[in-house]
């Protein structure tokens, strides 16, 4: 692959970390571009490899079982309910 | 309410944006209410309260803006002002201590806890949840907010009144943190990390 330019070099020419780089992808903050350069950097990177394995698995974990459920379903109605009174008053 | 720019709506136009953009997002309010007072009954409560407020100052929410940060701004507050202040006062102190080591430079030389996806797989119970709920709630709700909720920098930091700066580093803190406590959950299963 050709060399590509580091898309998180930031404006003032600072170029982040590989903890840097890897924060700005688990954030879900990173571009296109810094989505696709990490993902060549990872190839040759094994730290930022097994990092980003570890926390994509915690961030699949946590979505799939930090969810309460769904609301309780009288929630909604107890709502509409109480702005009705409040309305009345 | 932070924005000042108030709307004019009228009755059907209010009774409309509440309808159709505010109560879609219940789930996600209740699931936010629950992760912060973990309690459900709390949670019912918070949620109808944030609720409540956000009908009594819709004038200040612009549609087509973000309806879920305004909302989860509401509930965030409700729960700093209302009942946080009910339960324990948190460990202030010892918070700012973490935070200021995390801004100084030495950040890059921490310890990760070394865990292995193999014993992360195997968590199919309520170690993840167990975890992330053992958190200091400031650390919990990062999390919470970015990794169930998917919001972006610019609106954690809106929604928790704390620079951009401080969010990046509160989260990398609860990641950091959170990996601790799984790392000790992997040991007592059996792996040796």
């Amino acid at each position: 692959m050709s060399q590509q330019v580091n898309p998180f070099i930031q404006a003032d020419g600072t170029k982040p970390s590989c903890m840097q780089m890897l924060q700005i992808i688990l954030d879900e903050q990173a571009s296109a571009d810094q989505k696709e350069y990490f993902k060549f950097h990872m190839a040759k990177c094994l730290p930022c490899f097994k990092s980003y394995n570890i926390d994509a698995t915690i961030k699949e974990l946590l979505k799939s079982k930090c969810c309460a459920g769904e609301a309780p379903h009288d929630l909604i109605e107890v709502i509409k309910q109480k702005i009705n009174q409040q309305l009345s008053l | 309410m932070e924005d000042t720019q108030r709307i004019s709506y009228t009755e059907k136009e209010k009774n409309e944006v509440f309808t159709n953009e505010f109560l879609p997002l219940i789930h996600s309010m209740y699931n936010f209410g629950y992760r912060l007072t973990l309690d459900r009954d709390d949670a019912k409560d918070l949620v109808q309260d944030t609720y409540m407020k956000a009908y009594r100052f819709i004038e200040s929410f612009q549609t087509g803006t973000n309806a879920k940060a305004w909302l989860f701004r509401i509930l965030k507050n409700s729960f700093i002002n209302d009942y946080r202040k009910k339960s324990k006062e948190p460990s202030k102190v010892d918070y700012q201590e973490v935070e200021t080591y995390y801004n100084s430079e030495d950040v890059d030389r921490q310890i990760t806890p070394d865990l292995r996806v193999e014993s992360l797989k195997d968590m199919m119970g309520d170690e993840i949840s167990n975890a992330l709920n053992s958190l200091e709630v400031d650390f919990r709700t990062v999390i919470i907010l970015c990794d169930l909720e998917g919001f972006k920098y610019e609106e954690m930091a809106k929604i928790l009144d704390i620079p951009i700066g401080t969010v990046r580093s509160r989260l990398h803190r609860a990641r950091q943190l959170l990996k601790e406590k799984l790392s000790v959950y992997a040991k007592q299963m059996g792996y040796n990390n």
